[in-house]
């Protein structure tokens, strides 16, 4: 008996050791590169640690500056894809609309057909009319982008909230509006900004919209981390890479009560 | 009267939305198709005949490892999933999730690091196996699944699970009275009764995977690659839109029939949004 559940110990053990290793591994890669001065086959870890790239990237530097345009791409980012998102998931969510399943077809279509190509012809189309190489050509495709789930986290929020509240406050003589604005929209904060952390997050790790739209001029940090990369410059990309991450990892442990799988498709890309 | 008002209106409310959506993604979406045709200024089949005699290998290889990748993906959501329903371990819920919302670029540099010859992984396996050297895993079709399982898992995972976590009890406790061990109530109630969840897990997996760029260019070999990395070499070193597009409209006539399928699905539950 005892002998069993020694085995059964050392079982878990060793699957603990190995989801670990499987999950978290492919991270400690980037987060021992990052503060790697000297690594050299075969040693487990760097001969020499450095805190040089932290130091590189948040002085005044390439790097810093194309944190900077990614954060105020993310930003107005938000605003446009909430801003644009709270009507029409508000429809969504209590009016009868025109064409229904048409609509529903067209909003859900981002997720079920690959984007590259739209992104490529997006380029293309800006390129025309002189949004290519500027950061609002970046800002427009990851709100169109965006708006797709954006869209679908909100709806969800505004249709958990009991109709019954509205119908009161307008047998007590408010206006639709009024209705909405003093108890719908605050009770959505919650998902509301749940969506919003979202499109940020998601929007700050976007690297095909921003790669060929903004190409070459402009450089989000997704392009940058990407071209220090792909040239082997490993400790800065993996700076890079961490700056990004850290959010994204803080955000889920948040949200975790609120996650609801199907409106997350957009992550990612 | 009435009604026609309630039109207007909630029309008036998308409309918004509508414009962003028909300007910044059916407009190029339906360029993309138009341009497919378009070769040396003329209306031809020239683009789609040049991609299936440069191509061919890689639309095959794009499609196998999609499938390869979206079977390993859906198995270890079941598994995950299939455990978690009859026993809570913290552990594994936060694990399963942790690479969730991690940028697929992200994914691909960690990829690289930690699959290189002498990476994070081979530095770990050669001292615990005591031998030389291990070959990487990065720059090959391996590495390449194995990135993206890591970072579909979490989300195919997420959808499976809460799919097998809403189904009533009652069905369970009946299987367990009879007798069935939990794997057999696995194959025998949940997968059957969540059989819609599951395939919209697999077909937002297999779609995800075939349109990403990032990770088969990270970590993908030098050939055969992912029909999107071709995309981008069309576009970016040869200025070729039209072979580009064809290879774009190829990969939605691939995504085809699951994407409709997924349409109809989340429009019949409006959305995906039950009331």
């Amino acid at each position: 008996m005892t002998g069993f559940s020694i085995l059964k110990m050392t079982l878990k053990m060793v699957l603990i050791f190995v989801v670990l290793l499987l999950v978290v591994g492919p991270l400690v890669g980037i987060v021992l590169w990052s503060f790697a001065r000297i690594w050299y086959w075969p040693s487990p870890v760097p001969q020499e640690f450095t805190l040089r790239y932290w130091a590189e990237v948040f002085r005044q530097g390439r790097v810093l500056s194309s944190l900077i345009l990614s954060l105020r791409i993310a930003l107005i980012t938000v605003g446009l894809s909430i801003s644009v998102a709270i009507p029409a998931a508000y429809a969504f969510a209590r009016y009868r609309l025109p064409a229904e399943s048409v609509l529903l077809f067209l909003f859900l279509m981002p997720q079920a057909f690959p984007q590259l190509p739209v992104f490529i012809n997006l380029a293309r189309v800006f390129g025309k009319i002189g949004l290519r190489g500027n950061p609002w050509g970046i800002i427009l495709a990851h709100t169109m982008a965006s708006l797709v789930f954006s869209l679908w986290i909100i709806t969800a929020t505004f249709k958990s909230i009991p109709l019954d509240l509205e119908q009161a406050a307008q047998n007590l003589g408010a206006s639709r509006f009024r209705a909405f604005w003093t108890i719908t929209f605050p009770l959505g904060i919650p998902g509301i900004v749940a969506g919003a952390i979202h499109v940020f997050l998601w929007s700050m790790g976007e690297f095909n919209a921003a790669f060929f739209i903004g190409a070459p001029f402009i450089q989000t940090a997704p392009v940058l981390m990407y071209t220090a990369s792909a040239g082997y410059n490993m400790q800065i990309a993996s700076v890079i890479a961490i700056v990004l991450m850290v959010p994204s990892l803080l955000f889920m442990l948040v949200i975790e009560k609120f996650l609801k799988a199907e409106y997350i498709a957009g992550i990612g890309g | 009267m009435r009604r026609k008002k309630e039109l207007m209106v909630g029309f008036l409310l998308i409309l918004p939305a509508l414009v962003v959506l028909v300007a910044l993604y059916v407009y190029p979406l339906a360029l993309s198709v138009y341009m497919s045709f378009v070769a040396q200024g003329r209306f031809s089949l020239a683009n789609y005949l040049k991609v299936f005699e440069i191509y061919w290998r890689d639309i095959i290889y794009s499609v196998v490892i999609s499938l390869v990748a979206t079977a390993v993906t859906l198995g270890l959501s079941i598994g995950v999933s299939g455990y978690l329903r009859f026993k809570s371990w913290k552990f594994l819920e936060i694990m399963y999730k942790l690479p969730l919302f991690i940028p697929f670029l992200i994914v691909g540099h960690a990829m690289r690091v930690f699959l290189a010859p002498h990476g994070t992984l081979n530095n770990l396996l050669t001292r615990i196996l005591r031998i030389e050297e291990l070959p990487g895993l990065s720059r090959s079709w391996i590495g390449l699944v194995w990135a993206f399982v890591w970072v579909m898992t979490p989300y195919a995972a997420l959808i499976v699970f809460g799919a097998f976590r809403s189904l009533d009890n009652a069905y369970i406790e009946a299987a367990q009275n009879l007798g069935a061990s939990r794997w057999k109530i696995v194959f025998d109630v949940l997968i059957p009764m969540c059989r819609p969840s599951i395939m919209v897990a697999f077909i937002l997996t297999f779609v995800r995977t075939i349109s990403s760029l990032t990770i088969p260019i990270m970590v993908g070999p030098a050939s055969p690659n992912m029909i999107t990395v071709n995309m981008m070499f069309r576009v970016n070193y040869f200025n070729d839109w039209g072979t580009a597009n064809a290879l774009g409209v190829i990969s939605y006539l691939i995504v085809m029939v699951f994407a409709i399928y997924y349409l109809k699905f989340m429009a019949a539950e409006r959305g995906g949004i039950k009331a």
